[in-house]
């Protein structure tokens, strides 16, 4: 059996008035996984992912990064778990690409000419170098998720975690995003990936997990999985309803 | 995308990207100092100098003046404020209010004076990569005891950084005004708090995104700096703005 890269144990958390955000989580990923996080709106995605690389701390519960509590090491955890929010424009604080993708490792004080050899490998990856001087306001929606990803690449994370991140992409721009996201999990990166849109994935994710009112309601692979999507109100992939009367 | 605004950096390859940013922070500072004492050739001078910078940097000069036209409707009324309350001779008389010609005169020297200062900021941050400015804050605030630098530096860059973004956001949450007539408001302090409310909100919202962003990567105060690049030129620069200025002071 792998080894767990993470394990998220018995992980509970309330907001600050009193409300349950997530309760008694518990789940692990290895290395390679695609997993899906899906569930309705305010079903604790969010909460839930935040706390996989420190941004939120637990009422009680730990999450386990290689064996060892995260909390303890906080830089580690957020150069191992690398997060990918879903909104680009308030997460893009550089002002050319390169600055933006060089933020990361100038955080963690590395020398200026190993930040530079990293940049440039990155964007050559996801084909971004042509865009290196640009200003990131001028790029389109899907080149600026691009851009996120390559900022959190540069560190060398172990496991990406997206949140949302077809959210306001066009066709092309989803359909781009994918196909960089599917590479990076065939060339043995772990993905974790909040969403509503399962369709899309199809076919890229191996695992899902069900979130409904702050608990994990399901673990299960992709297939086994996507008939019980409707009765946590997630809406069931279209190709998976052939033969069914059309639902809007 | 976003439409650009005048004061945001645009990469290019002018001599003014690739001047040192401690020179050119220095450059501005004298530019400033030079014109509280710059009369209408010297203001010219200048001008033709800042044009001959705007056109190396392939500024739109037409799309820029569009973007300043509330500073400039400033201007018009700095140059209307200083003709009607100067004495001097007449220029024109009517009910007893008169427009002298000493008062338009220092009125549109100031107003040129203020242009040529905003014109000067607008070079500076199209050729000033915000993390470079921070930089050279650092530089400057170093010697001075008791400035945390660090801070004061980010907090400049990630203002710069910023400013666009809430510009566009105060432009959206103007058509969302508009589209729903809100224009027809009379009352400018409704009108002022129709849009200013949701624009705060969204700004602190902003803030917040940014900042969970900055610690998932694991932002601190300790980080690689961008390194100094002089590009030889800067003693030439310093130079020839130290005699303009001294030209002014003196002659």
């Amino acid at each position: 059996m792998a080894i767990p890269i993470l394990e998220i144990n018995h992980l509970t958390h309330q907001y600050p008035d009193g409300s349950d955000g997530i309760i008694d989580i518990c789940f692990s990923v290895t290395k390679g996984d695609f997993i899906i996080l899906v569930g309705k709106n305010g079903s604790g995605k969010t909460t839930l992912i935040r706390h996989l690389n420190g941004l939120l701390r637990p009422q009680s519960g730990e999450i386990k990064l290689h064996g060892k509590n995260i909390l303890k090491d906080l830089i580690l955890t957020r150069k191992t778990v690398g997060m990918v929010f879903q909104d680009a424009d308030t997460q893009i604080v550089g002002d050319t690409v390169f600055d933006e993708v060089a933020f990361g490792p100038e955080n963690l004080n590395l020398q200026r000419n190993l930040i530079n050899t990293k940049v440039t490998q990155v964007l050559e990856q996801l084909n971004l170098i042509k865009l290196k001087d640009r200003n990131p306001s001028t790029l389109s929606g899907g080149e600026k998720r691009k851009l996120t990803i390559a900022g959190i690449l540069v560190m060398d994370p172990e496991i990406i975690i997206f949140d949302e991140p077809f959210a306001n992409l066009d066709h092309p721009g989803t359909q781009s995003l994918l196909s960089t996201i599917a590479d990076l999990n065939q060339n043995g990166q772990t993905i974790v990936m909040a969403t509503h849109d399962v369709e899309t994935l199809m076919g890229s994710a191996s695992r899902m997990l069900i979130m409904d009112k702050g608990r994990l309601v399901e673990d299960g692979s992709f297939t086994d999985l996507i008939k019980k999507l409707e009765s946590h109100g997630i809406k069931e992939p279209c190709t998976c309803r052939i033969g069914r009367p059309w639902q809007p | 995308m976003a439409t650009l605004n005048p004061f945001v950096f645009r990469p290019g390859h002018s001599n003014l990207h690739y001047l040192d940013t401690r020179c050119k922070f220095f450059l501005v500072c004298i530019v400033s100092l030079s014109l509280l004492k710059a009369n209408f050739p010297a203001c010219f001078i200048l001008l033709g100098t800042l044009i001959f910078f705007i056109q190396q940097i392939n500024l739109e000069l037409g799309q820029t003046l569009k973007h300043l036209k509330y500073f400039i409707l400033f201007l018009v009324f700095i140059i209307l404020a200083r003709a009607l309350t100067i004495p001097g001779d007449p220029l024109v008389q009517l009910y007893g209010i008169s427009i002298t010609h000493q008062g338009l005169y220092e009125g549109c020297l100031v107003a040129f004076r203020f242009f040529l200062v905003m014109v000067t900021g607008i070079i500076f941050s199209n050729t000033t990569r915000p993390a470079n400015l921070k930089n050279a804050v650092q530089w400057y605030l170093k010697p001075i005891p008791f400035v945390p630098e660090k801070r004061v530096g980010i907090m400049i860059s990630l203002a710069l950084r910023f400013l666009p973004l809430i510009l566009n956001q105060a432009n959206e949450t103007r058509n969302a005004v508009h589209s729903r007539c809100g224009n027809l408001e009379k009352n400018p302090v409704k009108r002022f708090i129709r849009l200013t409310l949701p624009l705060l909100k969204k700004t602190f919202l902003s803030a917040d995104h940014l900042i969970l962003a900055m610690e998932a990567r694991c932002y601190c105060e300790n980080r690689t700096d961008p390194e100094f690049k002089p590009s030889g030129k800067e003693t030439l620069f310093i130079i020839t703005s130290l005699g303009f200025w001294l030209c002014i002071q003196f002659f």
